[in-house]
């Protein structure tokens, strides 16, 4: 039997390092099975519980969600359809974007961690690798993951809105400029939560301490549905674009912490 | 002797205890055991060497460069630590696959050079087993096998043997002695005395940080069997009267085990002559413990 990787050609010991370690997390059915299975249960379950909400609750709802909230609309103006495109895109599609700082959070505690965890660090580190490789190698590793769940969930997620907004209502909602730049902004923020397991990881000493440091950086997220239902920020193309500049220079500044602070006796124990 | 690799006043902490203490050594080619009790600082002494520790002050340099910083070195460097630290989740092949690929080893010369070192060790049926389901002494074969993917100019062996059984680790020091003439330089770490004077070759005992001596296996033997005790296991007792007509101070421990008094180790063969003549049988002399009492417990310090 032929191993996984033989045969291939390529030297970079960037991609050899990240396809390892995603063949690790992928290795165990416990750790990949709920980071997929859950989001995609929550892509086509929520988008159904809207669409159920629209077309039997909307107007009272609607009632108690701050007036003008949707471009202007008063809420007794607000039928099904303008509530199904409002919470399709400015409450679901800010769930959904916790699913790049989860996932890259757990993939990226897995491989930084996971190596001091595990006690295979030491092999890895006498290895003729520097540690731009090292890190560029677990990098990769929990970004692509995290970009490939991610963009299948939108997906998902807006098909299924999409697929119901056309049965009820003859037309379709997603995709909207808003809502590509809201997808757009995942890699940034999968990228912030890798930086700062990097950083974590040479601190603490297992997975768990990792994981729970990074994924703190979910709760902005969750506010952003609550800032656009109470009409403190409207939910638009330029509203994301100002998001990704700023997730630009977090990003930026985080890693530069992170890569300074990298030693790599700090992964050994 | 020209030195492959070079310790320059090297000294290593840990918080406020240091796990090195302006260690000055040079080492060249051929083998050269480090041995020491726990904690004496071995593995941090081997960790340094390997580029995996940057020492606090003091530098070294293997083959010319510092292995910490230059990566491009530790291409001809080979590390095996004591936990053995494959990935369970991968087969024995992909393990070997992935550390030569970062060594820069094509895939099939890692696999030809894989199967082979497994073949030596009886142990290439488990190629395509996951690392996790094998024993640990079959991971330390493993482990062994990884050392050697790159064809090291210099190979750091952090207890290399302390799983594996009677044969095995024959076969694994029958292997070091044959690169050691091939003219690589192999640095083995140990605790235990026995399998340390198994090699004729340099010695250096390390305890707490320091090198306190630096000797041969010839010279150890000269320097610590003065005047000690080694014991003596006889296949069936023998009578106390027998035993006393030895001459040398004996005490008899438990059965057939006989501790005598030697002057030197020349003396051991004239005591197992006496034996035998008595009409006893030996089946094994340890003089392990003397040795390790007088190495680790402090008598004859830089002798």
């Amino acid at each position: 039997m032929k191993g996984f990787t033989e045969g291939i050609t390529t030297e970079n010991k960037s991609i050899a390092i990240a396809i390892k370690d995603m063949r690790e997390v992928f290795s165990s059915v416990s750790i990949y099975g709920p980071m997929i299975g859950v989001p995609m249960f929550f892509a086509i379950a929520l988008p159904f519980l809207t669409v159920y909400v629209a077309l039997h609750a909307a107007p009272s709802i609607a009632s108690r969600i701050a007036a003008g909230a949707v471009s202007g609309v008063s809420p007794s103006q607000i039928n099904s359809l303008s509530f199904m495109y409002f919470f399709a895109i400015n409450v679901l599609g800010p769930i959904f974007l916790t699913i790049p700082i989860f996932t890259a959070s757990v993939i990226a505690a897995d491989s930084f961690a996971g190596e001091k965890e595990r006690k295979t660090s030491e092999n890895l580190l006498a290895a003729p690798i520097t540690n731009g490789e090292l890190l560029l190698g677990k990098i990769l590793a929990s970004l692509i993951p995290t970009i490939v769940l991610t963009v299948a969930v939108f997906g998902i997620y807006g098909a299924t809105v999409n697929f119901l907004s056309f049965q009820e209502f003859g037309t379709y909602i997603l995709p909207t400029p808003t809502w590509i730049m809201m997808l757009a902004s995942a890699p940034l923020l999968a990228l912030a939560a890798i930086a700062v397991v990097v950083f974590v990881s040479a601190h603490v000493k297992g997975i768990k301490e990792a994981q729970q440091i990074s994924t703190l950086l979910v709760l902005p997220i969750l506010l952003i549905p609550f800032i656009s239902i109470l009409g403190i920020a409207n939910l638009n193309v330029s509203f994301f674009a100002y998001a990704i500049v700023v997730l630009c220079v977090v990003d930026s500044v985080i890693f530069y912490i992170s890569v300074k602070d990298f030693k790599k006796e700090k992964i050994l124990y | 002797m020209k030195s492959v690799i070079e310790l320059d006043n090297v000294s290593k902490k840990f918080g406020k205890e240091y796990a090195l203490h302006s260690i000055g050594l040079k080492i060249g080619k051929g083998i050269t055991l480090v041995l020491g009790p726990n904690g004496a600082g071995k593995s941090t002494l081997l960790r340094c060497m390997a580029g995996l520790y940057k020492p606090d002050s003091g530098k070294v340099h293997m083959l010319g460069a510092d292995p910490y910083s230059d990566a491009g070195i530790r291409k001809r460097i080979s590390f095996m630590p004591d936990n053995y630290g494959l990935y369970d989740f991968l087969s024995v092949r992909d393990n070997m696959l992935f550390f030569a690929r970062l060594y820069g080893v094509d895939d099939k010369d890692a696999v030809s050079k894989a199967l082979e070192t497994l073949k030596m060790l009886d142990a290439d049926n488990y190629i395509d087993t996951k690392v996790g389901q094998l024993s640990r002494g079959t991971k330390q074969k493993m482990l062994f096998c990884k050392a050697l993917i790159n064809n090291p100019d210099v190979i750091l062996l952090d207890e290399p043997t302390a799983f594996l059984d009677a044969s095995s680790s024959e076969r694994v020091r029958g292997e070091l002695s044959d690169m050691a003439k091939e003219g690589k330089c192999v640095v083995f770490v140990t605790q235990r005395v026995d399998e340390a004077t198994r090699f004729d070759s340099r010695i250096c005992v390390i305890r707490e940080g320091r090198i306190i001596r630096d000797t041969t296996t010839g010279g150890l033997y000269d320097e610590l069997f003065k005047e000690t005790t080694v014991s003596i296991r006889l296949a069936k007792p023998i009578s106390a009267g027998k035993l006393r007509s030895l001459g040398n101070k004996v005490k008899i421990e438990h059965g057939n085990m006989v501790k005598v008094s030697i002057r030197n180790y020349r003396d051991i063969n004239v005591v197992l002559k006496k034996l035998m003549d008595a009409g006893a049988y030996v089946a094994s002399v340890d003089y392990a413990e003397p040795m390790i009492e007088r190495l680790y417990r402090g008598d004859n310090d830089g002798e």
